[in-house]
This record gives C-alpha cells, sequence and structure tokens, in this order.
C-alpha cells in the first residue's frame, strides 16, 4: 500500500487518521544485541585480548596498530575501487571471483615487502636514537612484537572490513541464512571465516618480517603462499554445504600459519640463547 | 555509493563468495541496508483497530504497548497450538476460529495474532461474508421487529472485542505468508522460525481508557465523523422573495465499515447508490427550464451511515437548529425523500430489478411509486422491472430514511434497493464488498430511473422532456474505477479535475473527525470523496456567475457563489451553487476549546438512547513485520562462545608470554 503515515511504507492510508503521534515506550532491545555482540567478540575478541595483554602496555606499539589498521584498510579500499569498474557481475560465479582473490592476495604482498622497507627505516632510525641516549637497542622481542603489532592492524583492517560491516542487521532481532551453507547463520559463517583470516594476518605478519630480516626464502615465500591458499579455500563455499568443509580447511590453515610461527620464534630465541651462552 | 557496492562484492567474493540464492532465484544485495530489507520483511495488510463507545470497545489490538512477536502457523480446525503463535487463516475459516476462539479459552490464550488470506481467484466458492450483524442497527429501525433478517450471511464479528491483533493480507503477501508457512513447517526441528511481528498499538490500551468518554476526556481517540454534502438544483436563491417551491431530497450515503478498517469498499452498499446519485445529477443538470420546475430538487450524500447515522442525525439536528450548513434548506417544505440504497446488484436474468420500500403518507409514496413506473416505461429500451417491497416486511430496510424518519415522521419516504424481503448483496460491510460484486448496467439503469422519476414528480407528471434526460454510462464506468479500484483509483482523470487526492486506493472507512466541526471545514481535514463529491456537485448544479477566467478564491465572495476545483488547478472557477458541507458526528458529541465532550444522555432527543458515541483509538504507526529468528538458546550460545574464545586467547597469549620470557632468561 503506497499511503503511508509514517516512513517505513505500507499500511495504514493518511486517510483522516488521528495523527496524535504519541510517544512509544522503549521496545525490549537486550536480547537481540548479545547475539551482535557474540558475532564481534567471535571475530574480534581475540584481537582484543592480543590489544589488552601485549600491545596496550607500550605507546610505540598502538601507533604501530593504528598505522598498520588504516594502510591495510586504504589498501582494501584501493582493490574494490579499483574492481569498482568491472560491476555488475554475478556474485558466486567462480570465475569473477577467482580473479578477484587473485589480485587481492597478489596486491596486498606486494604491499608487504614495502611495509617492511617502512619498517626498516623506522628500525634505523629508533637505533641511531637509542644509540645517541646511550638506552639499548631494539631487542628481538621488540621487533617481534612491533611485527605482530603490524600483523593484528592487518588482522583487523580485514575483520572490520569483512564482517564488522556486515553485522548491523545482526543486532536486531532477525538472523538471516543462506541457501547454500543452512546448517550456520550468515553472521555466524562470516565471523567464524574473519577469525581465522586475523589469526592468519597477525601471525603471518612476524613470519614475513622474520623472514626479510633473515633473508629465509622458506619465510618469505610461506606467508604468500598461505594467503593464497586460504583465500581460495573460501571458494569452497560456493559449492552447497561447502562450508562445512571450507572452514575446517581455513582453520587448519590457520593452525599451520600458528605452528609455523611458533616454530621460528622458538628458534630465533634458542639461537639468541646459544649466542648469548656462547658469549659467555 | 558505489564504492560501498564494490566494497560488498569484493567482500561477498573474497571472503566468503556466497551466493544469496533463495529457492533459485539470485538475490544480490547492494548494500547493508539492502540485506536488512530482505531480513526484516515489511508485510503489506490492512489492520482491524480500537474502536471505542460508551460502554466498552471493539476491534483489534496488541495488548499492551509492546509489540507482538510469534511464530506463523497455518489455522487446521483439528490442531492444538502447543504455544503461543500468530495463526494464518483463509476467510472462509475466519469466523470458525474467532467463534472457535470465545469457546475454547485456553487455545485463545495461545493466539497471538491473526493474518486473513485474501480471497484467491480460485477459492471463489464463498458463499457469503458479513461481519456485520444480521439486522445492521437494528437499534435505530422505526419499528420493533428486531429479529427480522435483512442481513442473512451476518455473523457480527466486527461489532465484538479482540485482545490481539488481526491483519488482511493483501493478495502479494498473502502468496509471500504461504511460503513462509511452508518453510516454518518444513523446518520444524531446527534452532530457528519465521516469526511475524505485529505493530498495533492503541493509545486508548497503553493509557487505560476502554470507553469513550475517558479516552476523549484523556484525548487518547478521536471520534468518529465526516462531512455530508448538500446540493441544489437549480441553487435555491435564498435572498429571492419568492415563495420557497416543495422540497424533493434524495439521499444516499457515501461511507461503508468493514472488519479492517483500511478495506470498506462497500461497492453494493453504498457506492452504487452514491454512483448512481452522481450520475442522475449529471443527467439532469443538461436539462433546460430547470428553474420553471414546481418543484426544487435537493441532493443529499451523507457519511458516518455505518457508526449509528451520524450524518442523517447530524443533518436534522443542524436543520432544528437552523444552522448555517442546512441554511436555505426548509425542512417544513420537504414533500418526499427518496433514498437511493444498494442498486448494484439488480441484475436478474438479464433483467433489471428494484424494489421501492416505502414508509409514511400512503398517498405521496404511491406518487412516487407511479413516477418510478413511468420512468420505467419511458426507458424503453431496457428491460426493468420495478415493484414494491414485500407487504410481509416489517418495514424499511436498514437505512437512512430510517432513521430521517425516527426524526420527522411526518415525511414520506422511498428507498430504491435491488433486494426485497433480504439483502442481495452477500458481503455487507466487508472487505469483499468489491467492485466484483456490483454491476455497471444495473448502475445506469438506476440512475436513469432515478434522473427521470425526479423529473416527473418534479414537474407534476408531466413528462414533456423526459426523453432528453439521458444518463451517461461512461460517467457510471469511470466513477467505477475512481471509487471502487486502486487503478486508477483516486488519481483518476475524474477525481484529479475536481480535487487533489491525498490518496489513490480508496477506501470509504469513515475516519475521525480532525478539527473543529465546521460547515465550511479546512480541506485538508475532509476526506477526498467528500470533497470530490462537494465540487462535482458543485459544479453540475452551478450556474457560471461570471467570466470564466476569473481566478477565486479571492474574488468569490458574492451571495450563494463558490469557489470551486480551488484544489485541482491551483486557481479556482467561481459560480453560483448551493452546496454545502454538514459535519457529520455524534449529536451527543460538543467540541469545545480543542477538545470533546460527552453530553449528558438527553431523553428528548429520541434515539441518543440508542446512539453508542463509536471514538477511534489513536494510534502511532501501525505495521507487520515477518523475519527469521534463531532460538534464545543458540544466541546465548554465541555470546558465550565469543566471550570463551576472547578469554582464552587472553590465557594463551599470557602462557605464551611467561613461556619466552622463562626462555630467554633461562641463564
Amino acid at each position: 500500500m503506497e499511503n503511508s503515515v509514517k516512513g517505513d511504507g505500507l499500511m495504514v492510508p493518511k486517510n483522516l487518521q488521528p495523527f496524535k503521534p504519541f510517544s512509544r515506550s522503549n521496545t525490549r532491545s537486550t536480547a537481540f544485541e548479545s547475539t551482535g555482540i557474540g558475532y564481534t567478540l567471535l571475530a574480534l575478541g581475540p584481537s582484543l585480548s592480543l590489544f589488552i595483554a601485549v600491545i596496550a602496555k607500550k605507546p610505540f606499539l598502538i601507533l604501530t596498530l593504528l598505522s598498520s589498521t588504516l594502510v591495510w584498510l586504504i589498501s582494501l579500499i584501493v582493490l574494490s575501487g579499483l574492481w569498482r569498474a568491472f560491476l555488475p557481475f554475478k556474485t558466486g560465479s567462480l570465475w569473477p571471483c577467482t580473479l578477484i582473490i587473485l589480485t587481492s592476495v597478489a596486491f596486498q604482498e606486494a604491499l608487504r615487502p614495502l611495509f617492511w622497507k617502512i619498517y626498516k627505516r623506522l628500525e634505523d632510525i629508533l637505533d641511531a636514537f637509542a644509540d645517541r641516549v646511550s638506552k639499548p637497542r631494539l631487542f628481538i622481542t621488540d621487533k617481534m612484537q612491533i611485527a605482530l603489532a603490524g600483523g593484528m592492524g592487518h588482522g583487523v583492517a580485514h575483520a572490520v572490513f569483512f564482517c564488522l560491516s556486515l553485522l548491523t542487521p545482526a543486532f536486531g532481532p532477525g538472523t538471516y541464512y543462506v541457501e547454500k551453507c543452512s546448517q550456520m547463520s550468515f553472521f555466524l559463517v562470516s565471523a567464524v571465516i574473519a577469525l581465522a583470516f586475523v589469526t592468519i594476518h597477525t601471525l603471518s605478519m612476524v613470519i614475513a618480517f622474520n623472514g626479510y630480516a633473515e633473508g629465509n626464502k622458506v619465510d618469505q615465500y610461506f606467508v604468500p603462499a598461505v594467503h593464497l591458499i586460504a583465500a581460495m579455500l573460501t571458494l569452497v563455499n560456493l559449492a552447497q554445504g561447502g562450508c562445512i568443509i571450507g572452514i575446517p580447511l581455513l582453520y587448519i590453515m590457520a593452525l599451520l600459519t600458528m605452528g609455523h610461527c611458533g616454530k621460528m620464534v622458538w628458534r630465533r630465541l634458542t639461537e639468541i640463547r646459544s649466542r648469548q651462552g656462547s658469549s659467555f | 555509493m558505489a564504492t560501498v557496492t564494490s566494497l560488498l562484492l569484493f567482500v561477498l567474493c573474497a571472503s566468503f563468495g556466497l551466493s544469496f540464492s533463495d529457492s533459485g532465484q539470485e538475490n544480490s544485495f547492494e548494500s547493508v541496508p539492502d540485506l536488512e530489507k530482505s531480513m526484516y520483511m515489511h508485510v503489506d495488510g490492512y489492520p482491524c483497530v480500537r474502536v471505542l463507545n460508551l460502554s466498552g470497545e471493539i476491534g483489534c489490538s496488541n495488548p499492551s504497548r509492546e509489540k507482538v512477536v510469534a511464530p506463523i502457523v497455518r489455522y487446521k480446525s483439528a490442531d492444538e497450538l502447543l504455544k503461543s503463535a500468530a495463526v494464518l487463516v483463509s476467510i472462509d475459516e475466519f469466523e470458525i476460529l474467532l467463534s472457535r476462539l470465545s469457546k475454547d479459552l485456553d487455545f485463545a490464550g495461545k493466539v497471538a495474532g491473526i493474518l486473513v488470506e485474501s480471497r484467491t481467484e480460485v477459492s471463489n466458492g464463498l458463499k457469503g461474508f458479513s461481519p456485520d450483524g444480521k439486522f445492521p442497527q437494528a437499534e435505530f429501525a422505526p419499528y420493533q421487529s428486531n429479529n427480522f433478517t435483512w442481513n442473512p450471511p451476518g455473523s457480527g464479528i466486527m461489532w465484538k472485542a479482540y485482545n490481539f491483533p488481526v491483519f488482511l493480507l493483501s493478495r502479494t503477501s498473502t502468496l509471500i505468508l504461504q511460503e513462509v508457512v511452508m518453510k516454518n513447517e518444513k523446518t520444524k526441528k531446527s534452532n530457528t522460525e519465521n516469526v511475524a511481528e505485529f505493530n498495533v498499538v492503541m493509545q486508548t490500551t497503553k493509557s487505560g481508557t476502554h470507553d469513550s468518554d475517558s479516552c476523549l476526556k484523556e484525548e487518547t481517540c478521536l471520534p468518529l465523523g465526516g462531512y455530508s454534502v448538500w446540493s441544489a438544483l437549480p441553487p435555491i436563491n435564498i435572498s429571492s422573495s419568492q415563495k420557497s417551491k416543495p422540497v424533493i431530497v434524495t439521499m444516499t450515503s457515501m461511507d461503508s465499515a468493514s472488519f479492517f478498517r483500511d478495506k470498506s469498499l462497500g461497492a453494493d452498499s453504498p457506492i452504487s447508490g452514491l454512483i448512481t446519485l452522481l450520475a442522475a445529477v449529471d443527467a439532469l443538470s443538461y436539462l433546460d427550464g430547470l428553474d420553471e420546475l414546481n418543484k426544487q430538487l435537493v441532493f443529499v450524500v451523507l457519511t458516518g451511515e455505518s457508526w449509528g447515522y451520524l450524518g442523517t442525525r447530524r443533518f436534522v439536528l443542524e436543520a432544528d437548529q437552523h444552522s448555517d450548513s442546512v441554511r436555505g434548506l426548509d425542512f417544513a417544505m420537504i414533500e418526499t425523500v427518496m433514498e437511493i440504497g444498494s442498486v448494484g446488484k439488480g441484475l436478474s436474468n438479464g433483467v433489471k430489478t428494484f424494489y421501492s420500500h416505502t414508509s409514511g403518507d400512503t398517498l405521496a409514496t404511491n406518487e412516487t411509486f407511479q413516477a418510478l413506473l413511468r420512468a420505467q416505461d419511458s426507458l424503453k429500451t431496457e428491460s426493468i422491472k420495478i415493484s414494491m417491497a414485500s407487504t410481509s416486511n416489517p418495514g424499511v430496510p436498514p437505512s437512512s430514511l430510517m432513521t430521517f424518519l425516527r426524526k420527522k415522521s411526518q415525511i414520506s419516504g422511498v428507498v430504491l434497493e435491488d433486494f426485497d424481503t433480504s439483502f442481495t448483496n452477500k458481503f455487507y460491510h466487508s472487505h469483499l464488498d468489491d467492485l466484483s460484486n456490483v454491476n455497471s448496467s444495473a448502475i445506469v439503469t438506476a440512475a436513469s430511473l432515478v434522473a427521470r422519476t425526479l423529473y416527473l414528480l418534479a414537474n407534476d407528471q408531466n413528462a414533456s422532456a423526459i426523453n432528453a434526460i439521458n444518463v451517461n454510462a461512461s460517467l457510471v464506468e469511470e466513477l467505477l474505477g475512481c471509487l471502487l479500484n486502486c487503478k486508477p483509483g483516486s488519481s483518476c482523470e475524474l477525481m484529479k479535475h475536481y480535487i487533489s487526492p491525498s490518496a489513490t486506493c480508496p477506501s470509504h472507512y469513515v475516519g475521525v473527525i480532525l478539527g473543529e466541526p465546521s460547515s465550511v471545514p479546512y480541506p485538508a481535514y475532509v476526506s477526498d470523496v467528500s470533497r470530490f463529491v462537494w465540487n462535482f456537485l458543485a459544479s453540475k448544479t452551478s450556474i457560471f456567475s461570471r467570466n470564466i477566467t476569473s481566478a477565486c478564491p479571492n474574488d468569490c465572495n458574492g451571495v450563494g457563489e463558490l469557489c470551486i476545483r480551488e484544489e485541482a488547478d491551483g486557481k479556482g472557477i467561481c459560480v453560483i451553487s448551493t452546496t454545502r458541507y454538514v459535519p457529520a458526528y455524534s449529536t451527543r458529541l460538543k467540541y469545545e476549546s480543542g477538545s470533546w465532550t460527552v453530553l449528558p444522555y438527553n431523553s428528548s432527543e429520541e434515539m441518543s438512547a440508542a446512539d453508542p458515541v463509536w471514538t477511534e483509538s489513536n494510534w502511532d504507526t501501525i505495521s507487520l513485520r515477518v523475519y527469521k529468528v534463531q532460538n534464545t538458546a543458540y544466541d546465548g550460545l554465541i555470546l558465550l562462545s565469543g566471550i570463551v574464545v576472547t578469554v582464552l586467547t587472553y590465557l594463551l597469549i599470557l602462557i605464551t608470554r611467561a613461556f619466552i620470557r622463562k626462555a630467554l632468561k633461562w641463564d
């Protein structure tokens, strides 16, 4: 019906109705927000924990996090701006999606060495400054923390861009299920995938920075490979019921990244310990 | 905007490439608001609202100030409801459902709301549906037989109070909801279900005022009413010294009622009568020598008749008080009254059949009947049959004449109807009394009969110019389209010629009376149909007073001058015409300094005992949404998992940090 009294269309004609609107009491809201908060915590809760536990204590890390988030958000916006020219195309069709993923991963991975170069210059400045005021230089754990903050910025940018921006409807009473993934709500899938990517991006930066610092080719190629494979794995979700397979596979990649990062950190720390030990 | 679009597409593809296909159809969303719109689906429908009277209330409302949310199930008479639900029912079973609610209290407690399906083309087997009573408005009848059944399908459901919202769905939303119900039935075990959210919060429910008196005091409701229109052909010259002629009044009503407030079309009862009157006036207006007729013709179109004959009673009261709105009409000079009732179904076996129900002075009514017969004869090319109504009827059928006679019993009157002993309209006062329920040729014939009969009566049965009176059949078709159909509806050429309508889909519910009632109301407070009738009658009964090019309202203040078509073109036309608005509202109400008060019961006003003083509750918005919800356990699980993930990660980080510190300090 097109003759509506109020904005959200439909219903009653203006037909001489009492136009004395009265204020309605607040409708119950508590039940719905909890779901929205749940999804947000799923996607960004671990980042929050990491922030509180590690990053919040050092202002420099906070700055790194913020600038990293900004840089990666801009990279995603630039990518979407570039792809704007190719709109519209059928969502969910394989070839355009594959192409988008390939180009986006390539762009972001090309950005990473650039990020590293900027960091390296910054590190040199900081080290020079430390020398001048006779304070110790950046220790390996400091450098890893900076890398971690950088990676977390990347992860947070991804979560905000791909998950949080879609969550507004989840704060209402309703939910949404997609035909091809009828086991979980759309928002849950989005949050879970975002969590996997946050993990991958956060730890990838640590691995990548270490790879660039040491000149370790394995680490340098590991990161783009994992990023690409993880991104391609999301294409599995295009199939009917694909999310049942796709999401566990994605988490396997996240665990792989976690494992590799742990191994690398342990190796570096034992190296340093043995170097220290041998210097005595 | 395009960036958001590309953003979203990027999101859709790159992160999880889900395609939003719903039952084979590709739904592509361009933005998050699109997603939200598809999640929370607004449903088109017509609500039933809360109407109050002096002793209580009728109609429907949300039981409190909260929205009502309940899963949608289909009504099956054998089933028991396990939990609170919104029941989807077809129109055939609607009355059965309501009667079950009054008997089975356990079942009634579980019904949170009712959704009534629209009649589809297939299910045309419905024999009759009328939510009004078997003798509508019996308490206003001038005779005693209140058991007489004028309306056999009448169930009386619209006069009861319901403590839950009821919506009539449009055709498209009926199909949507049928699909939703099927989906609900298929996924019974899963943790989601589709619910309907009703927002029919009425202010009188919120403020606890449950009858007209208290709600008018608290200003949580407004009285039902509108503006009736009367017009004289030819215009009455008030200042003339000539002896006033005897008056023949032709009247009809323009309002209907139904269970659902906004779907009160009333095609047969009474709009067919309204169209007949308008077409007859149009036909008569082309006659030469109207001034030389021996009697004055007056046409009255009343409103509010379905709610205690508000139009008639107020009209008579204003005449008694000699108020401005009826200036020029001398009730003492009224010789006979002809009412045009339902005439749209007067076609049986190719013969147009009408009945004349009479009351009052037999001599005068006989004269009218004779004029009708002569008019019938003059229409040689058509097969028409006019008969007197059966003598076994207790009196006139429910009509404005009924009330008119109680006030002025000395006047004789005739009601022209398409039925004899009981309504032929099987859908009286229901949303099904629509365009398909009337026949345009019956209306054209009725208009011809009325026009010619009036001419004969006014001309003392001299039939000299009778064959010059011809009803424009295309006008009738146009009026049917304008008044009874959504396309073209009020934005049809004919209506736009006279007014600028505020709505397209017509509804003939009388509505509430806004502001102070007066004979020159603020146009925005008058309904589209009233304004159209006023402008149409003024135009047809008018004499041009001056150059057509002069625009009003600036210059149009002479005696008897009116400005018509003011809204339509922006500049009106000044004419001489006797066409007035008469407010139509309960005679027991008085408007004083911005609010309404109920006057104490005056035993001298005969019908005030029977007057319920109908008012409609105020409301803010009325809406209906359908969306999918997850059960609360699942929602809680998600929140819990979010918290658990966060806390676990924190612990993991602390452990890792301790580990690293230990590893570094190992020395």
